[in-house]
């Protein structure tokens, strides 16, 4: 059975009874965190705190050309693609603390209209990973198995999940033109001494957040930083910024684990060409996400709020 | 809780544990499973497809009137079972089997596997591969 | 989902191949090296010929351009029962070639597809990632094979350098592959050992060898030059086309 790292059938069983729940994570089981992580990758607000403490001391492993090396097979540590906000155990749901870190009240800043498109999502249409599509940034790095590929001018993360990969360029050029979406988005990485922080923008809109339906528009910008704050443990930071769907932009963070297994190595997932869930899930009346340009957000959410001002007009 | 209640809860929640960790990587399991129940049938192995995301084994099973029909299992990937040394050449041909798992909410003659079982016992494609004759 | 060549050829370095071979009895191309010191192959590539719609000579119909094929010889050494299979394979070819269902074609299919792809090196292996349905190859220098039966559509390559040619063995096929859009297939037991060769500038070479005693009586190989897109600022895009499908699906379901 498919199994990713951190999550060995076995050990988490035993583990999920016996470690207390942190107090910061409002008694809502989560994974546990990994074993011999120095910070406790399973909760956000103690991560950021922990790793940034570590950052203060830690020297990075270097790369040829004098950049930190982030090459290497990495594992995503917890389970953001449930659900970004806190939310609790089920059989369908591992459960676990919010992501969010900014704001502090850990609640996705949703404007009103997208609130209810989210709703709206999760009852009409299908996530996309479930038809072997790519998932965007930054849900293709949430979970599963990793290698990421280091040269002077490129950052490449490959994902063994539908074989997806993001190519993120370093070489200073500008981003592409508007006109141009594409699913994994469109990345430009520059160092900040030792952290890579990674610009993504032209997503093309079609892909969730989480399997609760939230959502970016083409117009969103990503940004994240990644920082190597021990030698098996990558901070992950990841700021949203959609003005059309997000009442102000908001933080995430999450750890990325080594994996360390001897001998790994990512093999073919040929994801699309074997999916049949796509069919049942259009037999019980779902279809594809069509997704927001920023244009079609717009007129979206110009409509709602002529609405709810005529309803409270009245 | 009692011993009892604390070990049954366990086994309750690897169990649950297991299968979210499995399958929550592509989409939620409610969205086409009913897992509010599971189903237990036996039936003769005709197939097997080892694709991705999810591998298929293919059971002949007879239904209370007598009546064979071909249920489609779906299984976790085949890397995880390349993996643990496993390969498509392993499955015992024509061998009977008792899945037990969700059923489909379309009606259709699928099931989500938690458990599949040879006559001996044995669980399929857990662990490694029986050695001898491999 | 058909592309027309002739739109890409205008943004490719097609310079004559005389400016880039060095004339004979002078040395080869010695390419530039890698951070790594290896050969570096890295850039953006395309193959610029018809082979993706026929890797033999075919002449021009309505829709599809005319061309010289990639296959030494120009034959194709079918087993006789499998050159039926290939005929009757070019009758079904609109419903049953896989890139009509937009999955993953194969190697070595993908490096004549007309779309670009991007090779990035580090120490340990090679990738190769394709705009194509975000196909990635991983030619790795570590490592064997994985052993016993397993398909995979890409299959699984192992490089090693032989002086400046990256010489990489792939097993571990599917039998669902096909070699272009008529038809032309193999089996899942075919090995196949590309030869890549950077010959000037903005030039590579690519060859193939491919084994596969199901399918033909001996081995053949294919040959084809591959160009370095060279406008500035050039990456790699996308072209999702199960997303595309899916949502023609949901228009018919309608």
């Amino acid at each position: 059975m498919r199994i990713h790292i951190g999550f060995a059938a076995a050990g988490i069983a035993v583990q999920c009874l016996i470690y207390p729940s942190s107090a910061a994570s409002q008694q809502i089981p989560s994974i546990p965190p990994t074993k011999e992580s120095v910070c406790p990758d399973n909760d956000p607000v103690p991560l950021l705190a922990c790793a940034r403490e570590k950052l203060k001391s830690f020297k990075p492993p270097r790369t040829r050309d004098g950049k930190t090396d982030l090459s290497g097979f990495w594992g995503g540590t917890q389970a953001p693609h449930e659900n970004l906000e806190a939310h609790p155990r089920t059989p369908d749901d591992n459960g676990g603390p919010s992501f969010v870190v900014d704001p502090a009240d850990g609640k996705v800043p949703m404007q009103a209209w997208a609130e209810v498109k989210r709703r709206e999502n999760r009852a009409k249409y299908i996530d996309q990973n479930a038809q072997c599509f790519q998932s965007g940034v930054p849900r293709h790095l949430y979970m599963g198995q990793y290698q990421w590929l280091q040269t002077p001018t490129r950052l490449v993360q490959l994902s063994e999940e539908t074989n997806a990969y993001r190519n993120i360029i370093l070489d200073g050029r500008p981003h592409l033109g508007a006109d141009v979406v594409v699913w994994q988005g469109d990345s430009r990485g520059h160092w900040e001494g030792d952290t890579l922080v990674v610009v993504t923008k032209n997503q093309v809109g079609r892909g969730w957040l989480d399997q609760q339906g939230r959502f970016v528009t083409d117009a969103a910008t990503v940004t994240e930083r990644f920082s190597l704050f021990d030698a098996n443990s990558i901070l992950w930071e990841i700021t949203i910024d959609d003005p059309l769907v997000y009442t102000r932009p908001f933080t995430m963070a999450s750890a990325l684990r080594r994996n360390n297994r001897a001998d790994f190595e990512i093999w073919e997932e040929s994801c699309y060409e074997g999916e049949s869930n796509a069919e049942s899930l259009r037999n019980l009346g779902y279809r594809t996400y069509p997704g927001f340009s920023a244009r079609e957000a717009k007129a979206a959410k110009e409509t709602f709020e002529r609405a709810a001002a005529a309803g409270s007009a009245k | 809780m009692t011993i009892k209640g604390v070990l049954a809860a366990s086994v309750i929640a690897s169990a649950a544990v297991v299968l979210t960790t499995q399958l929550s990587a592509h989409h939620s399991l409610t969205v086409e499973f009913d897992i509010s129940r599971t189903v237990t049938m036996s039936g003769v192995i005709t197939e097997m497809k080892w694709t991705n995301p999810h591998a298929w084994l293919y059971v002949d099973v007879k239904d209370e009137k007598g009546q064979v029909r071909n249920w489609a299992i779906e299984f976790g990937s085949p890397n995880a079972l390349y993996r643990r040394g496993w390969r498509q050449t392993d499955l015992p041909p024509r061998n009977t089997i008792t899945v037990t798992g969700y059923p489909s909410l379309d009606q259709s003659l699928r099931i989500s596997a938690t458990d599949v079982k040879l006559p001996d016992g044995r669980t399929l494609f857990a662990g490694s591969p029986i050695s001898g004759g491999q | 989902m058909r592309t027309a060549l002739c739109l890409v050829a205008g943004w490719l370095s097609i310079a004559p191949l005389a400016s880039a071979q060095a004339p004979s009895g002078a040395a080869p191309y010695r390419a530039p090296r890698t951070i790594d010191g290896q050969p570096d192959l890295q850039g953006i590539w395309q193959a610029v010929n018809t082979a993706v719609w026929n890797i033999q000579d075919h002449p021009a119909e309505l829709g599809i351009p005319a061309g010289q094929g990639i296959v030494e010889g120009n034959e194709i050494p079918y087993l006789p029962l499998a050159l039926a299979r290939r005929q009757m394979n070019y009758r079904n070819r609109h419903t049953g070639d896989p890139e009509t269902k937009c999955f993953m074609v194969g190697t070595p299919r993908i490096n004549y597809m007309p779309y670009p792809f991007e090779i990035v090196q580090t120490p340990a292996q090679v990738t190769i990632l394709y705009e194509y349905v975000h196909t990635s190859r991983h030619l790795r220098f570590t490592g064997k094979h994985p052993e016993g039966a397993i398909q995979w559509i890409m299959g699984d390559s192992r490089a090693r350098w032989e002086g400046d040619t990256l010489v990489v063995d792939v097993v571990h096929f599917g039998d669902q592959n096909w070699f272009d859009r008529s038809g032309n297939y193999h089996s899942a037991d075919m090995h196949l050992v590309e030869r890549w060769t950077r010959t000037g500038p903005d030039h590579l070479s690519y060859e193939a060898t491919i084994e596969d005693s199901k399918v033909f009586s001996r081995p053949w190989k294919i040959k084809m030059p591959l160009y370095r897109r060279v406008e500035p600022n050039i990456q790699l895009l996308d072209y999702e086309c199960q997303a595309y499908l899916e949502a023609a699906k949901d228009r018919e379901n309608r």
